[in-house]
């Protein structure tokens, strides 16, 4: 009776296994074999073109960053990038949710308006936007009919990573923005009568209620944020034009990583030990950002 | 409902087998292909190249008609790699995908031959092919350490001086001989900020000639070394004339995204372009009146840069063959004819250069003149990553947050702990 009622389990198991065995198969295949090979790589000296080779170096891929200036520029730049990126984008898209579930006139309108930036890809969107940053282009001229200074945008090493912060915030605010929608639809409005019946005004009903409210889905925007941010690579690739100029001012981790890896030859390695920092420091950041925010949940 | 689930779970299952079968399927079957030259049988080989514009890829495809009459059992297979051409090839020739015979600049030839992952020609070479027509710069490019051939260029360009002749006419100053004559009329042509005498393109591509013009070198030993005094002293006129004159300016201050495009809206009245940007002027501004003139003297010495591209081919090509015949025609007297015939690049054969007469094309002279006295452009294994950082820090000179001295220095330190670390 007991060995009837294993063989079963086995079979069971067996038979479980063997529907899994697809998405097993590409998940390993895809994406847990990538990372270990990738971490492998971090280790080695690798040359992979020509006549193959994988060099055991140890932590020198690792040590080696302590001496590249330009891994500190490309740190640097990314931290200032989601240090001013991340609130602002965080910011804007609770801002633009709570005035569109407010009840104001035409808001499916401007739901669909805000959205749209979400929709366009971001290669496209920043050749739209290098066209209109262009010393002639539309934002010069806006500047100049408003009587403000105008800026190369795209020349100069002083406001080049700043372009492409306003240029990101402005694309990625709307897709956060929907969640925020989301999560507002889900606040009861018994808490608002209460608050009315209380006296609150409106800026205290959002500042009381639905920012607290809103915690959990904050945390998660933020979180979702950082990551994006950190990877920044297309806008200031395409910006640059891979280069990461003027002047290193666009020179992001990720680009760095791209350059080390395909630019370079025989410097896999370093790129891939690169990858591994960042996503180490990717993984503090975030866990980082969920302690505080705990913390801060005393509701 | 039960078993509409179970016929779909069923079918993606099917679906993602046979996809992955699919996937292995097309390996063999093209492994089979490339076994199999046998006599008769059709071979196809892969020829990599970038796009260029419309006149050009005529010009291409012409010559590979020419090339499939000539040997009905090869076909050629033709891909354009439109974007980030380098990275593209890289990529592929590391996952054993690469074509059989590709494009490769002289800039990025000396680091892809030492990794081995290109076919030494030589053994193919018979006496017909001619190999001592060519402009020999031009074919030392392509030479490993070890003095074989891994290339022949397909063609090449050199850098001319091109000036607006309606705005030479009306500040009354003649075509500069010597770089201070240049400077000098550059101040007269330019007005303002609408117009700037001078465009300069701030990359090292294109000043790497200016930057040893004073005796310095830019590179020594494969590491850089671009700080010495002399580059600093040639390269300081440059910067000079941007911030002190004001009378240059690079393409994207004025809103144009290279030296042609800005010559051609009229906001430079000079320029220092290859022969690329004469069939651009002419098609895209036809109006404009322009000519082309030997690079001024520096020092007394005429000098330019010449860049030039190669057909090479993969180690790992399974019909070499096949690849060699491709390589052989395309480069050679009859198929650089067809392929140079439009001036869009010059011939590398001298014999092809003298038999299409443009040395005595008035826009394209002072171009083929520049042939001779050329630096060709490319150095060694680190070039890339000199010119990176080379390019990063000179245009912070140029702009003039900080002297071109100090600058220089520091991208020098960068560039060589990274090679060292390499």
């Amino acid at each position: 009776m007991k060995r009837m009622s294993t063989k079963r389990m086995w079979r069971e198991a067996g038979a479980s296994y063997l529907f899994l065995s697809p998405t097993l198969f590409v998940l390993l295949l895809f994406i847990i074999g990538p990372i270990l090979f990738a971490i492998f790589l971090a280790f080695h000296k690798v040359q992979l073109l020509g006549t193959t080779s994988f060099e055991f170096v140890g932590l020198d891929n690792f040590k080696r960053m302590a001496d590249d200036t330009r891994a500190k520029i490309a740190l640097w730049n990314t931290l200032k990038y989601v240090v001013i990126v991340v609130p602002c984008q965080t910011i804007l898209a609770l801002v633009l949710a709570a005035t569109l579930n407010a009840g104001l006139k035409g808001q499916k309108f401007f739901r669909i308006v805000y959205f749209l930036p979400t929709l366009t890809s971001s290669a496209v969107l920043t050749l739209i936007f290098m066209w209109m940053y262009n010393q002639n282009g539309l934002i010069n001229h806006v500047l100049k009919a408003v009587g403000l200074p105008t800026y190369n945008w795209i020349g100069d090493p002083d406001v080049a990573l700043n372009a492409i912060m306003i240029m990101n915030i402005w694309a990625t605010a709307p897709y956060f923005m929907v969640i925020y929608l989301a999560a507002l639809q889900d606040i009861p409005d018994s808490l608002y009568e209460a608050a009315e019946l209380d006296g609150a005004n409106a800026w205290q009903k959002f500042w009381h209620i639905t920012v607290p409210y809103l915690r959990p889905v904050t945390s998660f925007v933020v979180v979702m944020g950082l990551i994006g941010t950190f990877q920044l690579f297309d806008q200031s690739y395409i910006f640059s034009g891979g280069s990461g100029g003027p002047n290193n001012s666009t020179l992001t981790v990720v680009l760095l990583i791209y350059q080390y890896a395909f630019k370079t030859l025989g410097t896999m390695g370093y790129a891939a030990a690169l990858a591994f920092a960042l996503a180490i420091l990717i993984f503090i950041v975030t866990l980082l950002q969920r302690k505080l925010s705990k913390e801060e949940s005393l509701y | 409902m039960g078993k509409t689930k179970w016929m779909a779970a069923l079918g993606i299952t099917t679906m993602l087998f046979g996809s992955l079968l699919a996937g292995c399927g097309g390996g063999e079957k093209s492994e089979k292909a490339n076994g199999g030259s046998k006599q008769g049988e059709k071979v196809e080989v892969t020829l990599a190249g970038w796009g260029g514009n419309p006149t050009e890829q005529k010009l291409l495809k012409q010559t590979l008609d020419d090339f499939e009459k000539k040997y009905p059992n090869i076909k050629v297979k033709y891909e354009v790699i439109a974007d980030q051409y380098m990275d593209v090839i890289k990529t592929r020739l590391a996952g054993g995908q690469g074509p059989d015979v590709f494009y490769l600049d002289a800039f990025e030839a000396p680091a892809l031959i030492e990794t081995g992952a290109l076919e030494p020609l030589d053994k193919y070479v018979t006496d017909d092919f001619d190999i001592n027509d060519f402009e020999k710069p031009m074919l030392d490019a392509f030479k490993g350490k070890d003095g074989k051939i891994y290339g022949f260029p397909k063609d090449y360009s050199t850098l001319a001086l091109f000036y607006n002749k309606k705005m030479f006419e009306e500040a009354g100053v003649e075509v500069p001989k010597t770089w201070d004559e240049l400077r000098e009329v550059a101040k007269k042509l330019t007005k303002g900020k609408q117009v700037y005498g001078f465009g300069v393109a701030p990359e090292l591509a294109r000043l790497y000639y200016i930057a040893e013009s004073k005796g310095g070198k830019v590179v020594t030993d494969n590491k850089a070394s671009f700080a010495d005094p002399k580059v600093v002293e040639a390269l300081q006129p440059i910067v000079d004339m941007h911030l002190k004159d004001k009378s240059a300016a690079q393409p994207n201050e004025v809103g144009a995204t290279w030296g042609g495009e800005m010559f051609g809206q009229g906001k430079a009245a000079m320029v220092i372009e290859g022969n690329w940007a004469i069939p651009f002027l002419q098609e895209t501004f036809p109006n404009l009146e322009f000519g082309t003139a030997e690079i001024p003297t520096i020092n007394g010495k005429k000098t330019t840069m010449a860049y030039t591209v190669a057909y090479v081919m993969n180690k790992d090509s399974k019909k070499k063959e096949a690849a060699w015949k491709l390589i052989e025609y395309l480069t050679g007297k009859e198929g650089m004819k067809t392929w140079t015939s439009k001036g869009y690049a010059l011939p590398t054969r001298k014999s092809v250069a003298a038999e299409l007469g443009f040395d005595k094309d008035p826009l394209r002279a002072p171009l083929v003149a520049g042939a001779s006295y050329a630096t060709v452009w490319q150095n060694g294994t680190n070039l890339p990553i000199i010119t990176n950082n080379f390019n990063n820090q000179f245009v912070s000179a140029f702009l003039g947050e900080r002297p071109l001295a100090e600058a220089l220095k520091e991208a020098q330190k960068t560039a060589n702990s990274e090679i060292e670390s390499k």
